[in-house]
């Protein structure tokens, strides 16, 4: 199967505080196309800034990203807005859907970005929502949709533009049981349907065995690294 | 660009309070400039109109001496050759030569100084219109000999009416003081009440026979068709005429030009001032609405909407308030300018009384120059755009990753 990202020795510093904080030290993991993976372990274990590398919004101290064959560490910050936006799906823990417009606007967002034809980006658009279970909110502001809801509108927006990848830092940190359990199913079921690679931080135990892929990080390094069969 | 400015355009209503409020400071600080820009130059512009029609005209001739010592003897020579001039001139409108002469003036009741402006009544009717400033009288009745106009000023301080006689006397071209009697044709009044109360009216040919001279001239006052001709104007006579002083209306009355000009820097004051206010109300305002948005705005960033778009989003939000702020300003100074204007602001009932002693009239017609209002949504768009840097720079600077977790 295709890689899509593989990092080597990935390293990350903070040396903002007076004793300096390894977040991540040595992290060697490649992720194929079409894997669905949990990142997990306690707080302060490194999950965030392990996908805020790998997605673009950090620079690791030391090692490299190589996605799609380009080493995304080495890359301008300029460069990297772009790469991000033709790359990279991203899902908030916050939901973080722009409150002025509608859901279909907001699925429509990225695509609109990345200059689609907007008749293609329309269909794309309503078709995700229907997918995430949406089809008649598709007129809806953000503020009157539930939390649940408004995160399956970002998991929308986040698979609309076919992104090589989809980065979910704690996608469920904020919902309820249900509405938890109801968003990774619909994750998984994309995640087979569109083949996107999809990576999702959590401590939340309800919702990793969701997952095919379980890495585990302790103290900034990859403790467990461990595969599931799942239905 | 279209969905940039969609989502600025609708992030402005998002806290509908705050951006109300906004433009409406906006509103009402350009409603409030720009009225008391209205205001003063409406004030300036009939101080400046009445100067010129009532009193001072466009150009004034003298003997270089006069200017120095209003004497009798500092005449204008060749005033014949200039009258010739004047009157074949297409760009002279109108022109009346004067004989000036300091006197005093004796009613039944009181003595005072005046100023005698021996005149011919057609030319000063046309050059002063002084005619249509008679508030009672007639102007002066060709058959009958020495009559005279007095303000209504002097004529309410020396008790003078209609047909009132009184005595003027003054000294000629040897010094000797003369006497004559004259009676009172009509009484005038201009927006000048300390002109009133100094000027009187003759007719240069009572004066003429009384000094027993030829006609002695001391002054021309001209009009010309066109104002902004009248420094070039000015150039040609004097060159023509170098024994005597032309003087333009601002050399005459430096008071005056110097008035429109400290206006100007008022007017100009006063707008700053105002875009200097709204510049930090609008940083205030987009500053709160940044921090406000952090995550948002992390997540535009971190979902590869790059810093220039994120730049441009703000900038359209500080100008759709600006400009909405502009347009209800400037909407509702025109509105109210323009009623003022056609009815004008009557300042009698709050002292405006003492503002006729310096020339100004009590009734104020507030204008504006078009000029001013372009003039002034150019400086609006200037500091809206300069206001954005900071706001901007803020969100464009935010560290996506730190941003779109803040709590």
């Amino acid at each position: 199967m295709k890689t899509v990202i593989k990092t080597t020795n990935l390293s990350k510093v903070y040396k903002d505080s007076v004793v300096p904080v390894h977040a991540l030290k040595n992290v060697n993991l490649e992720f194929s196309q079409g894997e669905f993976t949990a990142i997990v372990g306690p707080s302060g274990s490194g999950k965030t800034t392990f996908l805020n590398i790998i997605g673009g919004l950090d620079k690791p101290t030391d090692g490299h990203v190589i996605i799609d064959g380009v080493d995304i560490a080495t890359m301008k910050e300029s460069q990297l807005f772009d790469f991000r936006l033709r790359h990279i799906g991203f899902v908030f823990q916050a939901y973080n859907l722009i409150p002025v417009l509608t859901a279909l606007e907001n699925v429509s967002f990225i695509m609109l970005l990345q200059k689609q034809s907007k008749q293609e980006m329309e269909k794309r658009a309503r078709a995700m929502l229907e997918q995430v279970g949406l089809g008649d909110k598709i007129n809806e502001r953000p503020g009157r949709l539930s939390g649940g809801q408004q995160q399956r509108v970002a998991v929308a927006r986040a698979l609309a533009s076919k992104p090589d990848f989809v980065l979910a830092d704690e996608p469920t940190a904020n919902l309820d049981t249900e509405s938890a359990f109801n968003l990774l199913d619909i994750m998984a079921r994309l995640n087979k349907e569109e083949n996107i690679t999809l990576i999702f931080s959590t401590h939340d135990q309800r919702v990793i065995e969701r997952a095919r892929r379980v890495i585990t990080l302790v103290d900034g390094a990859v403790d467990k690294d461990e595969y599931f069969e799942r239905a | 660009m279209k969905l940039i400015i969609i989502i600025a355009w609708r992030n402005i209503w998002r806290n509908r309070r705050r951006s109300i409020i906004m433009i409406t400071a906006i509103t009402v600080g350009l409603w409030g400039g720009l009225f008391a820009a209205s205001f003063s130059h409406g004030l300036l512009e009939q101080r400046f109109e009445t100067s010129i029609e009532q009193h001072i005209s466009h150009m004034q001739i003298h003997h270089p001496d006069f200017i120095r010592d209003q004497a009798i003897e500092h005449q204008i020579h060749d005033w014949a050759e200039i009258y010739d001039m004047l009157s074949a001139d297409g760009e002279i409108k109108a022109f009346s030569g004067r004989t000036i002469l300091s006197g005093m003036l004796s009613s039944a009741n009181l003595t005072r100084g005046v100023r005698i402006m021996g005149i011919n009544p057609e030319l000063e009717a046309q050059t002063t219109g002084i005619s249509n400033h008679l508030v009672s009288g007639t102007y002066f009745a060709e058959e009958i000999a020495n009559q005279i106009l007095v303000g209504k000023k002097l004529a309410e301080k020396t008790k003078l009416q209609e047909r009132s006689r009184l005595v003027l006397t003054f000294q000629d071209q040897d010094g000797e003081l003369v006497s004559a009697a004259f009676r009172v044709a009509g009484i005038y009044q201009t927006a000048n009440s300390v002109f009133d109360e100094s000027h009187i009216f003759v007719l240069q040919s009572d004066l003429q026979s009384i000094l027993d001279e030829q006609i002695i001239i001391n002054e021309i006052a001209l009009l010309a068709k066109d104002a902004e001709a009248i420094p070039q104007i000015r150039d040609t006579y004097q060159e023509l005429f170098p024994a005597n002083t032309f003087r333009t209306w601002n050399e005459i009355a430096t008071e005056l030009s110097y008035l429109i000009e400290m206006a100007r820097v008022m007017i100009t004051i006063i707008l700053i001032i105002i875009l200097l206010a709204l510049g930090f109300g609008l940083v205030n305002t987009m500053l709160m609405s940044v921090f406000e948005r952090t995550r948002e705005l992390g997540m535009l960033l971190s979902v590869g909407m790059n810093k220039t778009r994120v730049f441009l989003m703000i900038l359209f939000e500080t100008a759709f308030l600006s400009l909405l702020g502009t347009l209800g300003g400037i909407l509702l100074s025109v509105g109210f300018i323009y009623l003022t204007s056609k009815r004008g602001i009557d300042l009698a009932s709050v002292g405006g009384d003492s503002m006729e002693a310096f020339g100004f009239s009590t009734v104020v017609y507030p204008s504006l120059s078009i000029n001013l209002y372009f003039t002034l949504i150019i400086l609006v768009i200037i500091t809206a755009i300069l206001t954005t840097i900071y706001p901007a720079l803020k969100a464009t600077r935010l560290s996506p990753a730190e941003a779109v977790r803040d709590q």
